[in-house]
């Protein structure tokens, strides 16, 4: 098993996956987009474990590639060739347990996390209470949202139509509730720079909760957008939103002018 | 020019047939909507359709060897000779019928490929260019479906059916006519998918989601039926390769010595048969929906269903129908690089337990597609684990290409080139698919185009990588004549760079949160769009060597020796291109079909005394 081929192989697969993991966090700060809550930092997280992982898979199946191609050739492999079939079993059992056993480690390492620990994070939120509730409404092509003001809900304010822009407080637990008029279609709720998004169905409630982290808005990123993510007709790439994202106080400001 | 007409003769009169057809089935529908008061004309086109379609099979050639059966009248026997002729009528031959399916998808995938262009184009920056958004959303979506058609059947319905007959020594697959009934309801799914156009588009994308596909233009119904009439397609295709491979294996063909292209097709033909059929419900539930109102997927006045029912059902199918495209593809790189690095498949019945390892699998992990769909959030946990679980298998398969060539005798030809780029392409593509299938990293990725990209790696990097290896590999011994092995390479080289220059670059705005199925998007994304589309172009003009490729190599192509790869299993062992009856003598099979070092080993011995 230790003969020359296994071993420069070796070696190379460890430089190449040493250059690639060196490349990749080198970059790691420049390879995100904008992260405007608690969400899209788990999340990102997620993405660059998940790359960190990938980068020696990569480099094996490459440098598998790449060292057959130069060296295994029938132009120069004619005394070699013999031996080829007779691998010893012993040495295809080795390859093929060892193979399972390292695959099947790593398929669960990653389920527990950020699998099963990611499911628990972004969806930690749901029995609390929320800091401020927003209803949402999907129709083709336009969204609506209105503030819910848990004290009375006739004071709750309501905006509409492409051309107003989201309004949410900083540091806060948002909820969103989302659903879209029996006779529409479906739709899907997203704003980027939050990361999360969740389906609007027609006739059913569905809902999302987002952490916000930083004060922004579109002009900042584009990603402080709504979005539908879910194909809904013609008009579904306009049916957007901007987001501005502002401090508690400025927001209650904007609320109570909104309620005049 | 008689013999012009003499051999369109089936085709002009299953014309003919359809067109009587339409006009009883819309007399049927006439009737039925005076009781009924509904709007004519979706369930004028739903029954015109239907009897068009069995006017145009009866047309073609089947009422004569089959139909008149039916009626306790004499049929004609089958009769698979006559040239050219052959290809334009109800064939039963499986060679006829396999090259039928290439030629028909290949000018499907061209069109479709002509279609992705024109997106390119439109796409090239964020503001609206060449297309109104209607007309976006039809043309994305008729690339979808057109492409999807070519991949499941690409293997399926052309390679499958041409070589796996012959790899298990058989004369024919086991219910000829269906075979060619599984053929002859292709062309009118091309047809229809061409009308949509007509008829106000579709914008539904391939998937057909409801509320919005029972409700869009009637382009959406015609979508919908040719979508349903090419699954009856695979569900007969599906029945017919597991009958084949199950029960006419050549005496001593155990299942340790099936080649591992034809447990491809087996365990893609499970899939077919199975799944299949759930997604013909959903759709034909659509088109109860759309031609009679009922209300299965839309809760219109408190009566009626709920939109993610069909996304259940529709998934059930079409996460295992990627596997459907996927095996047969990974079951010819296993042969293809055993044949080019004279070895033996590494690991040949862990690779079969894989196949079967996704098989199972495929079928239980459908709601990964919904885990931002508002599901219940309990199956969040159990369909992430399932999903990730098809790495396990999937890794041995790599494992077995990888170590199949490891220390081989390996020769560069152009199948070989595909087979390998597959393992690399399909790496990208794996490996991009756990961030999918992580439920945290889905929230954020899915309906971005970070899942184009990704699909995009395992489709075409995959499937179609793998079809034009399968292309170079066979196309010895369907037309009896050698391709051009410069020509060749340069397509695969070609093919490659600019493949993963555009699908590369694609990963990078659905990173940076640009969403798909979107003719406008955000300013900031035209950049790096830009550079899409002209990658995207250069990888269209890759295609040339291809089709340069076929027209010299039919034209002056040296004539093919039977077995010019030094292959091991039967379809080498007969004639380029094989007779009408496949082998002269029915084979018997002695050993594996992958022993390179054991000259006086054969696979199989033709004992002329037997026969």
């Amino acid at each position: 098993m230790l003969n020359k081929d296994f071993l420069i192989t070796l070696f190379l697969w460890i430089i190449f996956t040493l250059i690639g993991e060196i490349g990749l966090f080198s970059v790691q700060d420049h390879i995100f987009p904008i992260q405007g809550s608690e969400e899209a930092i788990f999340i990102d997280d997620a993405f660059f474990l998940l790359t960190v992982l990938s980068v020696p898979i990569f480099t094996l199946v490459c440098v598998m590639l790449g060292y057959s191609f130069m060296n295994f050739r029938a132009s120069k492999n004619k005394i070699a060739s013999q031996s080829a079939d007779k691998q010893s079993v012993k040495q295809i059992l080795y390859w093929k347990w060892g193979w399972l056993i390292v695959s099947t480690v790593l398929c669960l390492s990653v389920l527990v996390h950020p699998g099963f620990t990611g499911i628990n994070e972004l969806f930690a939120h749901e029995d609390k209470t929320p800091d401020l509730t927003v209803s949402v409404t999907g129709q083709q092509w336009a969204w609506s949202y209105q503030y819910i003001d848990t004290d009375n809900l006739d004071d709750s304010v309501t905006i509409r139509g492409s051309k107003e822009t989201v309004v949410l407080p900083n540091n806060s637990l948002i909820r969103f509730h989302i659903t879209a008029p029996e006779n529409d279609v479906l739709h899907s709720f997203w704003i980027p720079a939050f990361r999360t998004k969740i389906d609007v169905i027609p006739g059913m409630y569905t809902a999302l909760n987002i952490n916000t982290n930083r004060i922004g808005n579109y002009d900042e990123d584009v990603n402080y957008r709504v979005q539908c993510a879910e194909l809904c007709g013609m008009g579904h790439s306009m049916m957007s939103n901007k987001v501005s994202v502002v401090s508690k106080e400025e927001f209650e400001k904007w609320l109570s002018q909104k309620k005049k | 020019m008689a013999s012009l007409t003499n051999g369109l003769f089936p085709i002009l009169k299953g014309l003919l047939f359809a067109f009587i057809g339409f006009l009883v089935g819309s007399i049927i529908a006439i009737a039925i909507t005076s009781v009924t008061n509904f709007p004519l004309t979706e369930p004028l086109i739903t029954l015109g359709y239907l009897f068009a379609l069995i006017g145009w099979l009866m047309g073609v050639g089947m009422w004569k060897v089959w139909g008149k059966e039916w009626f306790g009248l004499n049929s004609v026997p089958h009769d698979n000779s006559g040239g050219w002729k052959r290809y334009f009528r109800f064939c039963t031959d499986h060679k006829v019928v396999g090259i039928q399916y290439l030629v028909i998808l290949l000018v499907v995938f061209f069109l479709a490929g002509a279609l992705s262009m024109l997106m390119r184009l439109e796409l090239t920056d964020g503001k609206q260019n060449l297309f109104n958004l209607t007309d976006y959303n039809t043309l994305m979506s008729l690339h979808g479906i057109m492409m999807i058609a070519v991949v499941v059947a690409i293997f399926m319905g052309g390679f499958a059916n041409y070589v796996v007959p012959l790899m298990i020594g058989a004369r024919d697959v086991a219910f000829p006519r269906v075979n060619a009934l599984s053929f002859w309801v292709v062309p009118p799914v091309a047809v229809l998918l061409l009308l949509t156009p007509l008829f106000g588009g579709f914008d539904t994308g391939w998937t057909a989601y409801p509320p919005l596909a029972s409700k869009n233009a009637t382009g959406g119904l015609l979508f919908v039926l040719a979508f349903l009439t090419f699954g009856v397609s695979s569900i007969l295709g599906g029945l017919n390769f597991l009958a084949t491979i199950i029960k006419l294996r050549a005496p001593g063909m155990t299942w340790g010595r099936v080649p591992i292209f034809v447990w491809g097709v087996l365990g893609a033909s499970v899939i077919a048969l199975i799944a299949t059929q759930w997604v013909a419900f959903a759709l034909l539930m659509i088109i109860l929906e759309r031609t009679a109102g009922m209300r299965f997927f839309s809760p219109v006045d408190g009566v009626g269903g709920n939109a993610l029912l069909f996304e259940h059902v529709f998934w059930f199918y079409s996460h295992p129908a990627v596997y459907i495209m996927a095996l047969p593809g990974f079951g010819f790189i296993l042969e293809s690089i055993s044949t080019f690095s004279k070895k033996p498949v590494f690991a040949y019945s862990w690779v079969v337990k894989a196949i079967f390892g996704i098989v199972f699998l495929g079928f239980i992990v459908w709601a990964h597609h919904m885990f931002t769909s508002g599901m219940q959030l309990w199956l969040h946990a159990p369909f992430m684990f399932l999903t990730e679980l098809i790495s396990i298998p999937t890794g041995i398969i790599f494992l077995a290409g990888l170590t199949t060539m490891w220390k081989g005798k390996i020769s560069l030809k152009t199948p070989f080139l595909f087979s390998t780029a597959v393992l690399f392409n399909f790496t990208i593509g794996g490996l991009t698919g756990i961030y999918l299938a992580d439920v945290a990293t889905d929230l954020y990725l899915q309906d971005t185009y970070f899942v184009v990209a990704h699909f995009h790696y395992t489709m075409v990097g995959g499937v179609v990588f793998a079809f034009f290896g399968a292309f170079y590999y066979w196309f010895p011994k369907i037309t009896g004549k050698m391709y051009n092995e410069g020509l060749g390479k340069l397509h695969a080289l070609l093919l490659l760079i600019t493949f993963n220059l555009t699908f590369m670059t694609m990963f990078w705005p659905g990173l940076q949160g640009m969403n798909r199925r979107v003719a406008v998007y955000p300013d900031t994304f035209s950049d790096i769009n830009g550079w899409v589309t002209i990658f995207a172009i250069l990888l269209g003009l890759s295609f040339l060597p291809f089709i340069l490729n076929i027209i010299i190599s039919l034209w002056k192509g040296t004539k093919a020796p039977n077995n010019p790869w030094g292959g091991k299993t039967l379809e080498w062992e007969t004639t380029s291109p094989p007779s009408i009856e496949n082998f002269d003598v029915i084979p018997t099979v002695q050993s594996s079909p992958y022993i390179y070092d054991d000259e006086s080993v054969k696979h199989a011995i033709f004992n002329k005394n037997k026969a």
